[in-house]
C-alpha cells in the first residue's frame, strides 16, 4: 500500500475538526486508521508537533517474502523506525514472552516519521523471545520477536 | 554548519557524496535495500540503515524509509545523489517538515524547470536561444497543424518525460497521424500524463551542457560545458570537458548570457542546462537538470572545483568558495560510463564480481561503487564505475583513457569497456567528429 502523506493530513485534520479520537477509512484492500488520546492538544498538521503528536496508525504485516519454515518463526520489522512495545509510553505492552497470539493481533509499534505503524502477529502462536528493547530504533528486517507457533 | 549528512542514494555517487563529506569532518549515514547490505556505500559510510526490500519503490524511493532513517540516527541534512527521489519537490519539502536541509535546489525551482514545455518558455523568457518547437498538443488534429507550421522533420517528446524515453523522429504528416495517439498513451503509462509537444529535430546535432552552481546570496557561477554526444538509447556514455567544437569566445559569450538569465530567477545549488549545437554551430536551450549529474567528474578536474563539496557549503548557507572571475578550463578531461552490460546488446549484466581492479597512475581517477567480491544487484542502473582521465590535451587523454581501460579488470560480470575501447580508437572521434549518431553509426 502506497502512504499517501496528503490523505493522512487530512483525515488527521477532520480528526481534529469534528473533535474525534478514531477515524477508520477502508478502501479496497488497504485500511488506515488515525486515533488519538482523547483530550489532549493535537497540531493541525500532526507532523511538526514536538508534544503529543496524533497518533496515526497503520497495520502494517510484518516484512519478509515467502519465509521458510525457520524465518516464519520470527516477526522482522517491515520498516525502519522506532519500536515501541505499548500503544503509550505509560501503557501496558501489547505481548509479553509467553503469551499466546492470534493472526491479525497488534503485537508491537514501529514509528516513522511520527507514524505509529501498528504490526500485527501473521501466524497463531507463543511469543518466545523479544529481541529488541522498548524505544530503540530498527531497520528494515530487523528481528522484532521469535514466535513458537501452534 | 552540518554535523551528519544521510545520503539517499546508492552506488557510485553515494560514494563520492560520502568522500566530500568526510573530507569536510562530516559524518555520514548510508541507506541501503536489503540486497545492498554489503554493498560499498553501505559498507564505508559511517552508519548504515537497512530501510526497505531490493524493490527501489519500497526502498530508495520510499520517501517515509528515509526520513525514518533520518530520524533515529539524528541526521541534519539529506544530499539526494542522482536519479531516485533527486529531483522531486516533495521529497525536499518532506525534508524540510522534518527539520532536515535538503542539499539541493529549492522546491520550487525544481518544479520550475521541471516541466519541459513551461522550462522552454522559462529560458526563452529570459533571453537564452532555444530550440524551435510547439506548445503542448491539444489533439491530433492540432499535431498536425503545428507540425505542418513548424515544418519536417520534427521530434515528438513528452512534456514529464526523461532518459530519452517516448521519443519519436517524424518526417510528414502522415507519421504525425500514426503516432499521435500511440505517443500519448505511452506517455500517460510511463509518466502519469500525456501532454506532448513537437522540437525541431536535428540530424546530427552535439550535446552539450553548462555547469552552473548558484547559492543562497544570489550568486551565479557558469563553470563551462561538457560534451557529452556520446550516446546509446539517448543515455549518455562518454563525456568530455571541454568540448572541441565551441570557441573560447563562443564558451564565454554564452557562459556571460546562462550566468545572467540565472541570476535573474536565481538557483541554489549545482544544476545543469542541456543544449544542442547544430552543424552551424548554434546552441539551443533544451532542458535544464536541477542535480549533480553523472559526468560532473570531468568539470571536477578542468575547473578545479569540488562541485559536491560546494552543494553542501551551499546547503549549509554559505557562500560559494569560488573566485568572482569566470573560471577557464585547464587541460582535458575524459569519463567512461562503466555499465554492467553487455557491450554490443546492452542487455543488463548483474551478477557477483569475482575479480576486481580499477586504473590508476596519472592523471587517472576512479569512481566505483563495487569491489572484488561483490554483487550486482538486478534491480538498479547498470551504472558500477566511472573512470576519469584528466591530461593537458585532448588528444593525450584519448591515450591515457585507452590505457587506463586496458588495465581495468572486472571479471565475472559483463561490461562495455570494450565498446569504449572501439570509441577511443575511431578516427572520427580521435578528431572531433561526433554526433549524437556517432554510436548508432559505429554500431551500424
Amino acid at each position: 500500500m502506497k502512504l499517501d502523506l496528503d490523505q493522512l493530513r487530512d483525515l488527521i485534520r477532520l480528526l481534529d475538526e469534528a473533535n474525534l479520537t478514531e477515524i477508520e477509512v477502508e478502501q479496497d484492500d488497504d485500511r488506515i486508521r488515525v486515533r488519538r488520546e482523547p483530550a489532549r492538544e493535537v497540531s493541525a498538521a500532526g507532523f511538526t508537533s514536538t508534544n503529543e503528536p496524533a497518533r496515526p496508525t497503520r497495520p502494517i504485516p510484518p516484512a519478509g517474502d515467502a519465509p521458510s519454515a525457520d524465518d516464519r518463526t520470527y516477526v522482522t520489522s517491515p520498516f525502519v523506525g522506532t519500536f515501541y512495545r505499548a500503544p503509550t509510553p505509560d501503557g501496558e505492552p501489547f505481548v509479553e514472552i509467553g503469551d499466546a497470539i492470534t493472526p491479525g493481533q497488534v503485537i508491537c509499534i514501529v514509528e516513522a516519521m511520527k507514524l505509529m505503524n501498528e504490526i500485527e502477529a501473521e501466524v497463531a502462536g507463543t511469543v518466545v523471545e523479544v529481541f529488541v528493547d522498548n524505544g530503540k530504533a530498527v531497520e528494515f528486517g530487523d528481528r522484532l520477536f521469535r514466535i513458537e507457533p501452534d | 554548519m552540518f554535523e551528519k549528512v544521510l545520503i539517499a542514494n546508492r552506488g557510485e555517487i553515494a560514494l563520492r557524496v560520502i568522500r566530500s563529506c568526510r573530507e569536510r569532518g562530516l559524518r555520514t549515514v548510508a541507506v541501503h535495500s536489503d540486497v545492498d547490505a554489503d554493498a560499498l556505500h553501505a559498507r564505508l559510510a559511517d552508519e548504515a540503515v537497512c530501510i526497505g526490500p531490493g524493490d527501489p519503490v519500497r526502498s530508495y524511493l520510499h520517501i517515509p524509509a528515509i526520513i525514518a532513517a533520518a530520524e533515529i540516527t539524528g541526521a541534519d541534512a539529506v544530499h539526494p545523489g542522482y536519479g531516485f527521489l533527486s529531483e522531486n519537490p516533495e521529497f525536499a519539502e518532506t525534508c524540510a517538515q522534518c527539520g532536515l536541509r535538503f542539499i539541493g535546489p529549492l522546491p520550487e525551482q525544481m518544479r520550475q524547470w521541471g516541466d519541459k514545455v513551461s522550462a522552454r518558455a522559462l529560458a526563452k523568457s529570459l533571453g537564452l536561444p532555444t530550440l524551435e518547437g510547439s506548445d503542448l498538443l491539444e489533439d491530433v488534429d492540432d499535431a498536425v497543424s503545428k507540425a505542418e507550421g513548424l515544418g519536417f522533420p520534427l521530434l515528438l517528446k513528452a512534456s514529464g518525460g526523461g532518459g530519452g524515453r517516448g521519443m519519436q523522429v517524424l518526417r510528414s504528416a502522415e507519421e504525425v497521424r500514426a503516432a499521435f495517439e500511440t505517443a500519448r498513451a505511452e506517455s500517460r503509462a510511463a509518466f502519469g500524463r500525456g501532454d506532448l509537444y513537437f522540437e525541431r529535430y536535428l540530424e546530427r546535432p552535439r550535446h552539450i551542457e553548462f555547469q552552473i552552481l548558484g547559492d543562497t546570496q544570489g550568486n551565479v557561477h557558469v563553470l563551462g560545458e561538457r560534451e557529452c554526444s556520446i550516446q546509446r538509447r539517448h543515455q549518455k556514455l562518454l563525456e568530455e570537458a571541454p568540448s572541441v567544437a565551441l570557441s573560447d569566445e563562443q564558451r564565454q559569450d554564452m557562459s556571460a548570457t546562462i550566468r545572467r538569465a540565472i541570476k535573474e530567477v536565481g538557483y541554489v545549488s549545482a544544476g545543469t542546462l542541456e543544449f544542442l549545437l547544430d552543424d552551424d554551430g548554434e546552441l539551443t536551450f533544451l532542458e535544464m537538470n536541477p542535480r549533480i549529474q553523472v559526468e560532473h567528474p570531468v568539470t571536477e578536474l578542468v575547473m578545479g572545483v569540488d562541485l559536491v563539496g560546494e552543494q553542501i557549503r551551499v546547503a549549509e548557507g554559505l557562500a560559494l568558495d569560488l573566485p568572482e572571475r569566470p573560471l577557464t578550463p585547464r587541460g582535458h578531461a575524459i569519463e567512461c560510463r562503466i555499465n554492467a552490460e553487455d557491450p554490443d546488446t546492452f542487455i543488463p549484466s548483474p551478477g557477483r564480481i569475482t575479480e576486481l581492479h580499477m586504473a590508476g597512475g596519472t592523471g587517472v581517477r576512479v569512481d566505483s561503487g563495487v569491489y572484488g567480491g561483490g554483487l550486482v544487484p538486478p534491480y538498479y542502473d547498470p551504472l558500477i564505475a566511472k573512470v576519469i582521465v584528466h591530461a593537458p590535451t585532448r588528444q593525450q587523454a584519448i591515450a591515457r583513457m585507452r590505457r587506463a581501460l586496458s588495465e581495468t579488470i572486472i571479471a565475472g560480470i559483463r561490461t562495455n569497456i570494450p565498446l569504449h575501447q572501439r570509441v577511443l580508437q575511431h578516427p572520427a572521434f580521435e578528431q572531433g567528429r561526433i554526433s549524437t549518431r556517432f554510436l548508432q553509426e559505429l554500431q551500424g
